[in-house]
Parts: structure tokens; sequence; C-alpha cells
């Protein structure tokens, strides 16, 4: 019977029918071709990765700036939330702190900044979505699509291939997680490229837990901006980390691959405009309606009275295990739903940085959200899907405890 | 490229070199001097790297600058510094749009005088870089002219 080839065996095979095809002639490269081999070598390709980064997260966090504070935080903050308010004071108590938020926000000795504050559908519900996401999920997807079209993406997949092997993956798995910056649910999709179950399963694992989606991204600049770069260092660490760990543990294979790396070329706008529309429109429609829900829940939570009863009930636990706060129980409770809408409703003023770095870390890794968990059951089988929650509760309480205890260790808190 | 155009490029390299080098020791201090200015911002440090890793790569370039590989060194150093300075002027840009008021009745969009007054110096350091950077699209002009 006729055994199956072994990875270097097929190399080995590629090499010698290489050499007998293959005519290799006198080769003048141009100044495009000089530049594609340059933005791969390790020496000048990781500077220059280093710029085009740069370049990505100033225009996303400039570009949501200018329409979130320049515009957006007025429009709800001065207009629609006021009259909102004030038109819909004579509602039941019950039904106004659903649709417009805790009557307490809006007294007039009330200290804070009542679009994130109110909590209510048609308040909070709104403006996190249209004021605060949509812009730096514009930006995220405009700049990723540029990269793409440009020719750079497939660059820095090569350039990242031997540090992410060396956690079972390969370059291309910059893909996904790339794009899983923007949107985790495209991320999951985006997961097809990689070769085995194994790496796909790694993939989506990694996601799930350690990269934060854009609406994440663009609560964290709105609201701690002077931590975002520990949170990305912190949650790097843990992606490489759990990955090198998963990929000892759970069994299959990573080859080698090939990479069809195309030429530069100038991007067409046209493609690029079209992209970024299909990618927001496809978010809005997955994340509004979550963001809505996830709304109308914690204000009926609290307006039972069932938030106080499952903040008291957690209290002792969060505070041991993580060195969280009772008061931020309710964005965690809201984090199953949106984590971005989890992130602004931390009870930032009322907890020390270190405390909100670890809770925003925390919402992170602890549970994708809804729409990414749906993409989760359709793209891994039952045996994956049990996998993928052991890790997140293991990586919850590993990750979360290492933290909590280096907070303790270093007196932060 | 002829032998003059060869040594004009190695200086160009050679005095961009060291000043990105400068410019980028500047960031990590994170000073004010005169029109130039390199305080604060969320990525201080980065813009720094960014600066000091296209003076070197400049300076490597200097030798043989008649070779592609060699000029390519250089385009790709501009190109670096292209994309700090476009940011510096996107914020730029950003920030002159809003009027920044946040009661009602007041304007939404920045005045004529402020609108203008958001361009002014200070300049971040990279910005001083951006213009002589732009040299290098004659050196790759006259390469493919001469190819």
């Amino acid at each position: 019977m006729e055994r199956a080839l072994t990875a270097d065996e097929r190399w080995d095979l590629v090499d010698k029918i290489t050499k007998e095809v293959v005519k290799v002639g006198a080769y003048k490269p141009g100044l495009r071709d000089a530049l594609a081999s340059l933005t791969v070598n390790p020496w000048t390709g990781i500077p220059f990765a280093i710029a085009v980064l740069y370049g990505f997260w100033t225009f996303f966090g400039e570009f949501a700036g200018l329409f979130t504070d320049g515009f957006f935080v007025r429009i709800f903050g001065t207009h629609w939330i006021p009259w909102l308010s004030g038109a819909l004071e004579g509602l039941p108590d019950w039904l106004f702190t659903i649709l417009v938020g805790d009557r307490a926000v809006f007294a007039e000795d009330f200290v804070g900044d009542p679009c994130f504050a109110a909590g209510g559908v048609l308040t909070t519900g709104l403006f996190m979505p249209f004021a605060v996401v949509l812009w730096a999920v514009i930006a995220l997807f405009l700049v990723l699509a540029i990269l793409e079209d440009t020719g750079y993406l497939p660059r820095l997949a090569v350039l990242v291939d031997t540090v992410l092997h060396k956690i079972g993956l390969h370059g291309f798995a910059i893909v996904p997680t790339l794009v899983s910056l923007g949107c985790n649910v495209p991320g999951v999709t985006a997961t097809r490229l990689l070769e085995t179950r194994k790496q796909r399963f790694m993939m989506i694992a990694l996601l799930g837990v350690f990269v934060p989606c854009g609406a994440q991204i663009g609560m964290m600049e709105e609201l701690i901006p002077g931590l975002i770069g520990w949170v990305f260092l912190t949650l790097a660490i843990g992606y490489l980390g759990f990955g090198w760990v998963l990929n000892k543990i759970w069994p299959g294979e990573s080859p080698e691959i090939l990479m069809d790396v195309p030429p530069y070329r100038a991007p067409q706008w046209s493609n690029i405009l079209r992209k970024t529309w299909s990618r927001t429109r496809h978010f809005l429609m997955v994340a509004v309606p979550f963001v809505l829900l996830g709304c109308a829940i914690v204000m009926v939570l609290y307006a039972t009275g069932a938030m106080d009863t499952i903040a008291s009930g957690l209290e002792g636990f969060l505070a041991a295990v993580f060195g969280v706060p009772a008061d931020a129980t309710a964005s965690l409770v809201v984090g199953f739903l949106r984590k971005d809408l989890a992130i602004g409703l931390l009870p930032i003023d009322a907890m020390t940085n270190y405390q909100v770095f670890i809770s925003v870390i925390l919402l992170t890794i602890y549970f994708p959200c809804l729409a990414t968990f749906a993409m989760l059951l359709r793209e891994l089988n039952w045996k994956e899907i049990l996998a993928t929650l052991g890790f997140l509760i293991v990586t919850i309480f590993v990750f979360g405890g290492i933290l909590h205890l280096i907070g303790l260790a270093g007196g932060w808190y | 490229m002829d032998n003059n155009v060869t040594k004009f490029g190695s200086m160009f390299a050679a005095i961009m070199g060291i000043a990105a080098l400068g410019f980028g020791i500047m960031e990590f201090v994170g000073e004010e001097w005169g029109p130039l200015t390199a305080e604060g911002g969320t990525f201080t440090a980065w813009r720094a790297i960014i600066l000091l890793c296209a003076g070197v790569i400049y300076l490597s370039s200097v030798t043989n600058f008649i070779d592609v590989r060699q000029i390519v060194k250089a385009v790709a150093a501009s190109i670096m510094i292209w994309i700090v300075a476009a940011m510096d002027i996107w914020a730029m840009i950003a920030a002159s749009i809003p009027s920044g008021a946040e009661e009602a009745g007041e304007p939404w969009f920045a005045s004529g005088a402020d609108f203008l007054a958001a361009y002014g110096p200070p300049y971040m350091p990279a910005m001083y870089l951006l213009v002589p950077s732009l040299v290098i699209i004659y050196f790759i002009t006259r390469r493919r002219i001469a190819s």
C-alpha cells in the first residue's frame, strides 16, 4: 500500500521538480521589486512595519476623535439626551429607566458624563454604536482595506511568519488577527485561510480571547487612552504565551506553507470604499441590535434590583480573584452581549488605574460577544467548542489571577 | 545615473540620516524648542523609534547609491518619515475643524482664525523632515529615466 508523503519529503520533491523545470537567468530587480524584498527582510521590514502600524493607529485615533469628540459627544450630551429626558419625563419610572436611564443622572447636581452614565436604550444604547464605535470601525476597516489592496498585508504575513510558527500558526494568521481588530466575526471567518483544523481551532480560540474588536478599541481610546498601550502589550503577551501552550497540548499538524505574495500596487479607491462600506454595514447590522439589547437587559436588572443582588453575590469573588470592585459587575454581565458597551459602563471614576486596566483585560478575555460565539458554533465542531470554552475559563483564571498578583506585588491597587 | 547624481544621492542619504537620528533623539527628550515641539501624545516613543530607524536606514544607503538595493533603502526611510509626518498633518486637520465648544448655541465649526491658527508652529520633528525627504522622488525619477 502506498503511504502519504511526509511534509519534508513533499518539500524535497518540490525542490527536485523545481530544479528540473525552472531556468534561472540574470535577474535585474526594479525599484518596486527591491522595495518588496526590503519590506520582508526583518532588519528593514520590522521598522517599516512599526511605521505602518503607527500610521494605522494614529489615523484610527484621530479619525474617531474628530467625529466622536468633535461633534457626536455634543450632539448627544448637549442636545439629544437632555431633550429626550425632558420629552419622556412623564413615563413610569421603570419605562423611563429602560428607555432613557437612571433619573439620578439627569439631576442638577449630577457629576459625570450622561452619555455613558445614563445607560438607557435610546441614550447610551444609541450613543455608543453611532457616536463612538461607528467612526472607530470605519477608520479601522478603511486602513485595513488599504493595506490589503496595496499588497502590504501579505508582506506583513511573511515578516511575522517565524514568530507565529513558534506557536504553531503561520504568517497568514496575521490576517484574521488584523481583521478581528475591526470585528471578531469576519476574523473568525478569515481563519479559513489556515491549513489545518488545529491551526483554525487555535486561531479562533486566540481571537475570541486575546484580540479586542474595533468597537472595544474605540471605547478604550475614548475612555482610557493612557492605558491602551499597556492593555495591548498585555494581550499580545497572552496571545503568544497561551498560543504556545495550546500548540503544545492540542493534537494536530502545523505544516509549512508557500505564500503567494503579490506585487505592490496602487490601490483602487472605488474598491477600498466598497470594502469599507460592506464591512461597516455588516458590523452595524450585527452590533447595534446587541448593544440595544444589552442596554435594555442592564436597565431591567437595575430597575428590578437584580443587579444589586448579582453584584453583592459576586463582590467577594471578583475582589478576591481579580481585585475588581463590585461596581464593575454590571459591565461584566453586559460583556456577554457586547464588550464595547461593557467597557463604556465601567465605573472608571470609582476605580484605581490598575483596577480599570485589569477590568478592561478581563472584559476582553472572559467571553467572546454573542455574535462571535454564534460564529464559533458555526465554524467549530462540538469538541472544539468545549475545548474553546475550557480554554476561556482557564485563561480567565490564570491570566486574570496572574495580573491580580502582579498588581498586589506592585502595590498598584 | 551619472556619477554626480550618485554622489548627490549619497550626500542626501547621509544628511537625512543624521537629521532623522537627531530628530528621533529630540522626540525621546520630548521638549519644545522654538518652532519645534516633541511634547506629549500617546505615541511619542513610537515616533522616536521610527525616526531613529529611518535615520539608520538612510545611513545604510549612503555607499554605492547607484545600486537599486541601496536607493530603495532611502525610499523606505522616506516613506517611514512620510507616514509620521502625514499623521501629524492629519492630527492638525482633525483638530482644526470642530470648534471644541460644548454648550448649545455656540458654533459647531472652528472660526476662520482658529482654523488657520491650528496650522501654525510649533511643528513636530517629522514635519521638518517631510520636505527634504521628498528629494528622493528626484532620484526615483532619474533612475527610471536611466533605466
